[in-house]
């Protein structure tokens, strides 16, 4: 595959961000916050609505599975992922995207340089870079 | 909410170091959460990148909290990340760990509120 900027990368969806999973989640991380499993809590200490709130490991983990389904298992070199709004609840519809910003030729192949972010109905809720080499 | 001094105290500070090994079990959940399939030859989700270096330094996501004075679990948000990946993470492999807190500050945000921000390094 050759690539160069502007190409957009397929965007990968997650029909509806899962409660379950970020149970599951929470237990994997040992992650204490209750705002990742207990609705009640959710709506007590924000006032959203009982709906829990995703972990933003998840959230990135849809852009790697973004690039994964793009430029292969094991082609990511390096992330840098900001969370400028992470407020990604259960039963949402959120979307991957990303675009080429640069591409270099190296000895194994190309490395690409790409914007990567995840979408809410327009809004950016995370928002990075990646590199990913593509092999020769 | 505790001194600034206090805050700025935490540089430096190492967590102890340690090894963590991922498990198949644990890698199968982990990657069903993504919302993927399973990698292939035993290749482990990288977004295990997260907490495997925490749990790794024998640390663990509360710790954080408590040592950056949390006022409540709710009051606590991610910034940003910045991973490298040099080679792929295996399953039943054990990994070595080791991290320490190379910045904390008191910063004020957009809306005036108080936040103190703490950079670790694993």
């Amino acid at each position: 595959m050759q690539v160069k900027v502007g190409d957009e990368i397929p965007q990968w969806e997650m029909k509806s961000v899962s409660a379950q999973r970020m149970a599951t989640m929470a237990a994997i991380l040992r992650d204490p916050n209750p705002l990742h499993w207990d609705r009640d809590v959710v709506n007590n200490t924000l006032g959203i609505g009982r709906r829990t709130i995703n972990q933003g490991p998840l959230g990135l983990s849809y852009m790697i599975n973004m690039l994964h389904c793009w430029s292969g298992e094991n082609s990511i070199r390096r992330i840098k992922m900001g969370f400028p709004m992470p407020l990604v609840l259960d039963g949402d519809y959120v979307v991957a995207k990303g675009v080429v910003t640069a591409v270099s030729q190296e000895e194994q192949g190309q490395l690409v340089e790409c914007d990567i972010w995840l979408d809410k109905e327009g809004l950016k809720l995370l928002d990075g870079t990646a590199t990913v080499l593509l092999p020769a | 909410m505790v001194s600034e001094e206090t805050i700025k105290k935490l540089v430096g500070h190492e967590f102890p170091g340690g090894e963590y090994t991922i498990e198949h079990w644990e890698n199968f959940l982990l990657t069903e959460c993504t919302g993927a399939d399973l990698m292939q030859d035993n290749v482990v989700h990288p977004v295990a990148l997260f907490h495997v270096p925490i749990l790794g330094c024998n640390t663990t996501i509360s710790e954080l909290f408590e040592l950056g004075h949390a006022e409540s679990e709710a009051s606590i948000m991610i910034e940003s990340y910045e991973w490298d990946m040099f080679q792929p993470l295996k399953e039943d492999t054990p990994y070595k760990a080791t991290g320490k807190i190379t910045e904390a500050d008191r910063r004020r945000g957009e809306a005036g509120n108080s936040y103190d921000r703490i950079q670790c390094c694993f």
